[in-house]
Formats: C-alpha cells, sequence, structure tokens
C-alpha cells in the first residue's frame, strides 16, 4: 500500500520546479498537516540513504541530488557556470534588501548608472517589475523573483541576512552573520524547519 | 535498423521539439556525424553528440542542396529544416564564444567604491556563498547550457498548445511576404518589444484584438515573439479565458 510519503515522492519525481505543500496537499487530497508530516517522513528516509535529498527552495519542494555527488553530477552535464559579475551582484543585492526599489534609488545607493545591470537581472529573471510606484512620472518598482530564491538557494526572501546588523554590528555579530555563510544545507527539509 | 516505434517516437521528439512540423529527411554526411539533420538537432539537443566535433558547413550545403533540388518543398517542412539548422549554428556560435574575464574577477574578493554600497558587503558575500552552495546540487532538467536550471514559467492553466493556436490564427492573418526587399531596415527584437507593450494594456485582449494593423508573415513572427518575451520578462500576463489565451500588461 502506497504511503502518503510515497505518494509525495512520486509527485516530486515528476515535477520540473518547486512544488508548494498546498499544491501537494490538494493534488493528494490531503490536508497540509498531513504533507508536512509525508515530507519530514520523505525527506528523513532520502536522507538515510541514496544521492538523492529533498530540499525545501523558493517557497515549495523539490528533489535534488545531494552535495556529494557534484562532481560527478556536474562532469556528466558539464554545466557552464555563469556567475554574476559584481556590479550585477550589486544591483541584485540592493534591490533584493531594499524591494520594491525604482531605478533612480537604486542609482542613489551605488552612486553610478544601473540601467545596463537592471536589464541584464531582468534578462536573467533574478529580478522583475512588481508594480509602479504612486508618484509624478510612475517610476517602475523592482523586486526579486522566484528564480533568484532558486539560484540563491533560499526558501523565502526573510532568509536574507541582516544587513543593518552587517552595518552596526559587534565583532559577535558579524561572526554570527558570516556563520550563514558557512552553514551548510539550510534549505534541505529537516524534521524541524 | 531502428525499430518502427522508435523511428515514430524519435520523429514525434523531434516534432515536438520544433514545433509544427517534423523537418524534412535531410542526409549529413560528416567526418564525425552520418545521419538525417533531425537525428543531428535532437542528439546535440540531448547532449549525446558534442557539436563542437561536428563541422556546420557540410550541414549547410546539405540544406541549400535539399532547397535547390526541391523548388517545390513544402515550405512548413522547410522552415522546421531551417529552424534546426538554425539552432545548431546558434548553438555553436554560443560553444565558441570565449568565457568572460569578469568571471574570472569574481573570486577576488568584493571591493565596494562606494560607502553606501558598503552595507550590502557582506550580505553580497553570503549570496556568493550560497550561490555556490545551490549550484552543488543539481535538478531535473533537460538543459545543462549556460543556465543549467531555469523555473519554468507559471502560466497557469495556458499551455504551449494555447499559445500556439493563437500564433497560428496570427500567421493566417499575415500577409505574404512582398517579391522584393523594400529596404526599410528590419526592426530590432527589442524595438519590435517596445510597440507591443505599447499595443498590450491592462484590459485582457486578444491577439487579434491587440494586432489591428497589417503584417507580413515575419513580422508576424517577431510579434509574436515580442509578445512571449515580454511574457517571459513579467511585463505581461496571460490568461485562458473560453479556450481563447488574452493577453494584458502585468
Amino acid at each position: 500500500m502506497n504511503t502518503s510519503a510515497d505518494l509525495v515522492h512520486a509527485l516530486l519525481f515528476v515535477a520540473d520546479s518547486p512544488v508548494p505543500a498546498e499544491n501537494l496537499a490538494r493534488a493528494l487530497s490531503l490536508t497540509e498537516g498531513q504533507v508536512d508530516q509525508a515530507i519530514e517522513i520523505l525527506a528523513e528516509r532520502l536522507e538515510r540513504e541514496g544521492p538523492i535529498q529533498l530540499v525545501r527552495l523558493a517557497g515549495g519542494f523539490q528533489l535534488s541530488t545531494k552535495p556529494a555527488y557534484a562532481e560527478v553530477v556536474a562532469s556528466f552535464l558539464k554545466p557552464q557556470r555563469q556567475r554574476l559579475s559584481r556590479s550585477l551582484m550589486e544591483v541584485l543585492a540592493v534591490v533584493a534588501y531594499r524591494q520594491p526599489i525604482t531605478g533612480a534609488e537604486i542609482d542613489e545607493v551605488r552612486g553610478v548608472q544601473s540601467d545596463h545591470s537592471v536589464r541584464a537581472l531582468m534578462e536573467r529573471r533574478l529580478i522583475r517589475e512588481v508594480g509602479r510606484r504612486s508618484t509624478p512620472g510612475r517610476p517602475i518598482l523592482y523586486g526579486t523573483t522566484e528564480q533568484f530564491l532558486h539560484q540563491f538557494n533560499m526558501d523565502r526572501l526573510e532568509q536574507l541576512p541582516e544587513v543593518v546588523a552587517a552595518l552596526d554590528s559587534t565583532d559577535g555579530e558579524r561572526d554570527n552573520l558570516a556563520a550563514l555563510v558557512r552553514q551548510p544545507d539550510r534549505s534541505r527539509v529537516s524534521p524541524n524547519p | 535498423m531502428a525499430p518502427r516505434q522508435t523511428l515514430l517516437e524519435r520523429s514525434d521528439r523531434v516534432h515536438g521539439a520544433l514545433g509544427v512540423v517534423a523537418p524534412p529527411p535531410i542526409h549529413i554526411e560528416t567526418p564525425t556525424f552520418q545521419g538525417s539533420l533531425a537525428t543531428l538537432f535532437l542528439f546535440v539537443k540531448d547532449h549525446r553528440v558534442d557539436l563542437m566535433d561536428v563541422p556546420l558547413t557540410p550541414v549547410c550545403e546539405a540544406y541549400f542542396t535539399y532547397l535547390l533540388a526541391n523548388a517545390d518543398a513544402n515550405l512548413d517542412e522547410a522552415a522546421a529544416a531551417l529552424a534546426a539548422l538554425a539552432y545548431l549554428l546558434e548553438r555553436k556560435a554560443f560553444m565558441l564564444l570565449p568565457v568572460p574575464e569578469e568571471d574570472i574577477e569574481l573570486e577576488e574578493p568584493f571591493v565596494l567604491p562606494d560607502p553606501s554600497v558598503q552595507e550590502f558587503g557582506l550580505a553580497m558575500e553570503v549570496l556568493r556563498a550560497w550561490q555556490e552552495e545551490r549550484e552543488g546540487i543539481f535538478f531535473r532538467s533537460s538543459e545543462a547550457g549556460p543556465n543549467p536550471y531555469e523555473l519554468p514559467y507559471r502560466l497557469k492553466d495556458v499551455k504551449a498548445s494555447d499559445l500556439s493556436l493563437a500564433f497560428a490564427r496570427l500567421l493566417h492573418r499575415a500577409e505574404d511576404e512582398l517579391d522584393r526587399p523594400t529596404g526599410k531596415a528590419r526592426r530590432s527584437l527589442t524595438e519590435m518589444m517596445k510597440e507591443v507593450l505599447i499595443a498590450v494594456c491592462h484590459e485582457w485582449r486578444t491577439v487579434e484584438e491587440l494586432v489591428r494593423e497589417r503584417l507580413t508573415r515575419t513580422e508576424a513572427v517577431y510579434w509574436f515573439l515580442a509578445l512571449l518575451e515580454l511574457v517571459r520578462l513579467g511585463q505581461v500576463v496571460v490568461q485562458l479565458h473560453q479556450d481563447e489565451v488574452r493577453f494584458a500588461r502585468a
């Protein structure tokens, strides 16, 4: 007999993007609580053995290979690493923390024109237009996308480290923030998230 | 010889990948690949053939030979062959591009010139570390190209076939190409996107309602491509209403 964990496993196997818990619940006619429980069981089962893990990314759940298999998978797929340039990363960070933000405000923070970077980030679907500000000229407001969360291994924007703390922080606080950099598998599903 | 079922399945995959019609059986003879254009397309797409090892001159010659020898060729089939050839050329051109030096610079620590950006310095380091962490895990994806994993577009209940029908209706209304070039410079996709964005308003409209002027088939293709790119960028949204796709400003 198929358990709920098996059913969730089957759906996540065929999904090509993160699946929110409510979508799983709807598809399986389960409550979200039952889905959470099934996900916990499945995550533990996958964690124990095999090359696949369950991750929580961009507001949903998805199956991925475990980091231990990165080298062999990369040698098979031969992905071309496409890192963001310094200026793109700068604009992306400004948008991520100050969203919704206008182009002029991005320029103000950086002290240089950012039009090109904004366009490049939109091309990569890392930021998008999220509306217009009700001020003269109705400037476009930018915000980050699900693709941003996915590419930067985040489940939700609240996981961004606190920048104010970084600015005025003590050494201890900075160490805590720096620990975020080293913390492995933040987004992997754990029994007690 | 491959079983008939396998051949049929392959045909379906090429058919689906190229849109409407499978390309005609154009035979290609190169030192590293022998077979049809459709098979080469499929193998390259599935990463079963390294395109860097396949010279494309014989492939282009085979296509031109086909065109010259089949003056009454089916236009849709010829277009599918051209699409396959264009895919191969674009893919190889991209593979031949040098890796930007900027990426190498990224290994250096961040130095932020402006004090107002300084507060984001550590956050940027965190993001960079998370991106590296993310690159160590892989998901189901058919592509391993420059962007190995991109989230599929969320179009709710709108399927590719619905968009395809809208495109077909637009093409049906389009006029044949002029026999001679007009000398008028062709608009870039960016220019076309600006034009399409002006046409799309906050009310939901079908393609027929959006395109009032008379377009040639080429212009119709450009117009629809621009519309799809705007959907991809999130500037235009799409919905299904009584089996018909409608578009509006996001």
